[in-house]
């Protein structure tokens, strides 16, 4: 049960991110990871860790990194990822910021 | 200590019949060694020299026998299971006092001699000292379930009696498979009282154990030709397979010793058998993991104890599906009790569906996640969806169109086809593998629908290559069903929420504010809205990785990576004067103050506008709470815009302050609805006196233009006097309307007020508008103005009222009528 309890305590903070990235879901998107790999893809699917599935993934910087040339669809660990490049007309800003201050209330209680 | 001996018996046991005689001898020696009189006395060394020579050969005994011990269940249990094994197995002895708690004291080496009248379990104690080492090696490795092979997994065997399980208490239903296997081959021994272990031990039936024991050994074997010779390799062999042999604690302990520990290390597995022999034909490399049991000993207390990992059985995770259940869905909009349908197709259960819903999918490129909360009504939907086919290009998806799964709880009428969820037809696996299987149920319906769209045009020419390459799968079948459920379920509850509308927020609203947004695109442009699709431009760049260097340096040069990151910043230091940095530092100040007051009422705000959604949602009871604490909001926002003296007067000086920052300007456009009408009209008052003020403030932002819409709903509320007030407050001191000109939002401002005043004349005859002069004389001087002022200066406002011209053309004639429409470029009236 400690387990569930550390699961717990990982949600709270990340919801925002997770609703975040769900609505992204669908669109195409370049993540940058921590090792300087950048890789672009349609975002299939996304959970409370901010685990990243791509699917028809392209390595955008050209084939420094020939190893992915057969690599369609990927998993990308949510802790290695350092940026997401999105389309900026998918993401509501006004939104987002009231997101953000929910969840600073929620966490503030 | 353990007792290891290599198990004469063991190797005879694997004979053919003729070595059966020999088996008994040496059984009954080994008998009377355990359970008779004492130790017999043996040479220890001989017996070594002979083991050390069939260990060379007994490469593949090793390897068997690290199968058969494998399933020993881990080291932490070795004790125990090699307690319960060696219990297992000695039941079948007599009880001896024989079970010699240290190896020195050797049971005989006479008994893998000559005794081959044991029963096979009861080839237990060996005396195995100079090869203590080897043999601890053997059986540490052997316990190890990662070497573990085939050789138990084969072992059904009736174990022997109670024996020490009994003693011991120890459940360990995978050794127990092992026990019967291995009833010889016990290099070491618990250390047992020999009371006890003697009296738990009914004498078993030997031949029938020793029967099925060589069984057994044969199935090790998988039938091949028996060992050429019975005393030697065998020994090794069988003493390899056991597993689970009675080890005391003290002796389990003895051997997590780090010096064992590097002994193993050393040492590594035992050397294989050559590969002459007949018993190597087997396949090493077909070993699987043995499946886990729960085979009883017989005489044994019942298996209770189960793996720890195992997932929970059925009813568990049924109990665990109606806990999940109930609760409101993470990933469903926030359901309205009333409304909440019916539609679980009472026919199949819930796991039933699941596993209809994902054994198709489990070829996927990504095996699909159980929908986050497996509700009844999404598990329907799943089904639906992913059963009913997906889209190839091919007929239109029966993926729910228009939500279906999720109308319930979009708060309109039921819908039409709700009930399609009820009976979905059960066929098969889709008999073709689209390329990449979306589970979409958890969607927003909006977002659903883009998605398929999406998929549909970009899916169609991708869908047949991919049937290939997913028809084997080499990591498929490592986890049951049952287990990935388990797994997922452990995963999903983490995501349920009471209530999802706050958890998800920004998911939630995002597609709200979607479905708004196309409604009303449909609506007023009453044509279908495609979805766009939205692909980021990445600039290509054509260059060659090189890395850093430069002529003549030796060596590598420092490259920036993750553990050294590179400089972002030039962080440069500027001296400053002591009052300047008191002057920055006092703006700075201010603005913070600005900020942190801005945010506060941006909470307030916040909560204020999901007062409605969260009125619906709560029980009767709390909805008087609801609604003080919603009055109580709205008063703390206004009273935030109010003088601090006069309680009843919107203070300038506030709302401008406020305003002075972008995200104040953001907040006063929000709030404006919310405000009761006085004071919304007050703030719409300060804004038009302070235009000027704050159109320089918003030269950098140039968001003032996000007040428009709430100030046009203001002033279309507002009476005649007000109007007039607010253009003459437009007006105000000399020269600000020319600013207000400049501004956008400064004529858009002005073309909605005059425009509701002509709105006003034109509706109402009655209108006050007209009684006192003001109006007039305002509207005449914002003409003159107009006029007068450059077209240059003017800027262009945001739209331009269609009315305003037939207001021109009360007060002005003809000629300057014309004038200011080229001027305001108002000739096309449906502008």
């Amino acid at each position: 049960m400690s387990l569930l309890a550390l699961t717990l305590a990982c949600r709270c903070v990340f919801q925002l991110f997770y609703s975040f990235f769900k609505s992204l879901v669908g669109k195409d998107v370049v993540v940058e990871l921590k090792n300087d790999l950048s890789i672009c893809g349609t975002l299939h699917s996304v959970d409370q860790y901010l685990n990243i599935k791509l699917t028809d993934i392209s390595v955008t910087d050209p084939e420094k990194y020939p190893h992915m040339l057969s690599v369609k669809n990927c998993f990308i660990r949510g802790s290695v990822v350092r940026y997401v490049q999105l389309p900026a007309d998918e993401v509501d800003t006004q939104l987002l910021q009231d997101a953000a201050r929910k969840e600073a209330m929620q966490q503030k209680q | 200590m353990f007792r290891f001996q290599s198990l004469d018996e063991d190797c005879t046991l694997e004979e053919e019949d003729e070595g059966l005689v020999e088996e008994e001898d040496e059984i009954d020696q080994f008998n009377d060694d355990t359970f008779g009189a004492g130790a017999i006395n043996d040479d220890w060394q001989e017996e070594h020299k002979r083991l050390a020579e069939l260990d060379e050969r007994d490469e593949l005994a090793a390897g068997l026998s690290l199968g058969g011990g494998g399933t020993l269940g881990g080291e932490p249990d070795l004790g125990g299971t090699q307690h319960s094994s060696s219990s297992s197995s000695s039941s079948r002895l007599p009880p001896s006092a024989g079970r010699l708690p240290l190896p020195s004291s050797l049971p005989p080496l006479g008994f893998s001699s000559s005794s081959s009248g044991l029963p096979p379990p009861d080839v237990e104690d060996r005396p195995g000292d100079g090869d203590l080492a080897e043999s601890l090696a053997r059986l540490i490795l052997e316990a190890d379930p990662a070497i573990a092979g085939v050789g138990a997994a084969e072992r059904p065997g009736p174990p022997p009696g109670p024996g020490l399980s009994g003693l011991h208490g120890l459940d360990q239903p995978r050794v127990l498979q092992q026990t019967s296997s291995i009833p010889h081959q016990h290099p070491h021994h618990p250390q047992l009282p020999p009371g006890p272990s003697a009296s738990g031990l009914p004498p078993g039936p030997p031949p029938s154990s020793m029967l099925s024991y060589q069984q057994q050994q044969h199935l090790m074997r998988r039938g091949t030709a028996p060992m050429g010779q019975m005393n030697s390799h065998s020994i090794w062999e069988n003493s390899m397979g056991f597993g689970p042999v009675s080890v005391t604690p003290g002796l389990v302990t003895h051997m997590e010793d780090s010096p064992l520990m590097s002994i193993i290390k050393e040492v590594g597995l035992p050397k294989r058998p050559p590969q002459g022999r007949n018993d190597e034909g087997r396949d090493l490399s077909e070993r699987v993991p043995p499946p886990r049991s729960s085979s009883p000993v017989i005489g044994s207390p019942p298996v209770r104890a189960v793996p720890i990992g195992t997932p929970p059985k059925q009813p568990m995770s049924h109990a665990l599906n109606h806990q999940i259940h109930h609760p409101t869905a993470v990933h469903v909009r926030a359901p309205v009790q009333h409304r909440y349908p019916t539609p679980f197709p009472e026919r199949l259960s819930p796991n039933t569906l699941l596993n209809i819903a994902n054994s198709p999918l489990c070829r996927g490129p990504f095996p699909p996640r159980v929908g986050p909360v497996l509700s009844q009504i999404q598990r329907a939907q799943l089904l639906n969806s992913q059963v009913a086919g997906f889209p190839r290009g091919g007929p239109g998806p029966p993926l729910l169109p228009g939500g279906g799964g999720f109308r319930p709880f979009f708060g309109g009428p039921p819908p039409p086809h709700g009930h399609r969820m009820g009976p979905p037809p059960p066929h098969g696996p889709p008999n073709h593998t689209p390329p990449i299987r979306h589970n979409t149920t958890h969607l927003h319906p909006q977002h659903r629908r883009m998605l398929t769209q999406r998929m549909q045009s970009r899916g169609g020419d991708r869908g047949r290559t991919g049937g290939d390459r997913r028809s084997r799968d080499p990591y498929s079948n490592l986890m049951t069903q049952k287990e990935k459920e388990w797994v997922t379920k452990i995963q999903m509850m983490q995501l349920q929420s009471t209530d999802p509308y706050l958890d998800d927020y920004y998911y939630q609203n995002y597609y709200e504010k979607m479905e708004k947004r196309q409604e009303r695109e449909r609506d007023s442009s009453k044509k279908e809205h495609t979805t766009k699709l939205i692909t980021p431009q990445v600039a290509k760049v054509e260059h060659t990785y090189r890395p850093v260097q430069f002529a003549g340096s030796l060596g590598k040069l420092t490259v920036s990576s993750v553990n050294n990151p590179r400089k972002m910043i030039d962080a440069v230091v500027t001296t400053r004067t002591d009052d300047e940095e008191k002057r920055e530092k006092q703006v700075w100040n201010k603005r913070r103050q600005i900020l942190y007051t801005v945010e506060k009422m941006y909470s307030l705000l916040l909560e204020v506008q999901d007062f409605e959604k969260r009125f619906v949602q709560t029980p009767e009871e709390d909805r008087d709470a609801l609604v003080e604490q919603h009055k109580s909001n709205t008063e703390q926002l206004c009273s935030s815009l109010m003088e601090k003296e006069w309680e009843d007067r919107v203070s300038d000086e506030q709302c401008v302050m406020i305003m002075s920052v972008r995200k104040g300007k953001r907040l006063i456009s929000r709030l404006l609805p919310f405000l009761p009408s006085p004071q919304a009209t007050a703030v719409v008052m300060a804004i038009a006196r302070n235009l000027p003020a704050l159109a320089k403030k918003d030269k950098q932002d140039q968001v003032l233009c996000w007040l428009v819409e709430p100030v046009s709903t203001v002033i279309q509320s507002l009476s005649s006097s007000s109007l007039t007030d607010l253009l003459q407050e437009l007006q105000g001191s000399e020269g600000q309307l020319a600013t207000v000109l400049h501004n956008k939002f400064g004529v858009t401002l002005l073309y909605l007020i005059l425009s509701e005043g002509e709105r006003m004349q034109s509706s109402d005859p009655n209108c006050q508008l007209m009684d006192d002069n003001r109006w007039t004389e305002l509207v005449f001087s914002v003409t003159r103005e107009l006029l007068s002022v450059p077209s240059s200066a003017l800027s262009p406002p945001l739209f331009t009222p269609p009315n305003l011209l037939s207001l021109f053309s009360r007060y002005v004639d003809r000629q300057r009528l014309e004038l200011l429409q080229d001027k305001l470029q108002m000739s096309a009236l449906s502008r």
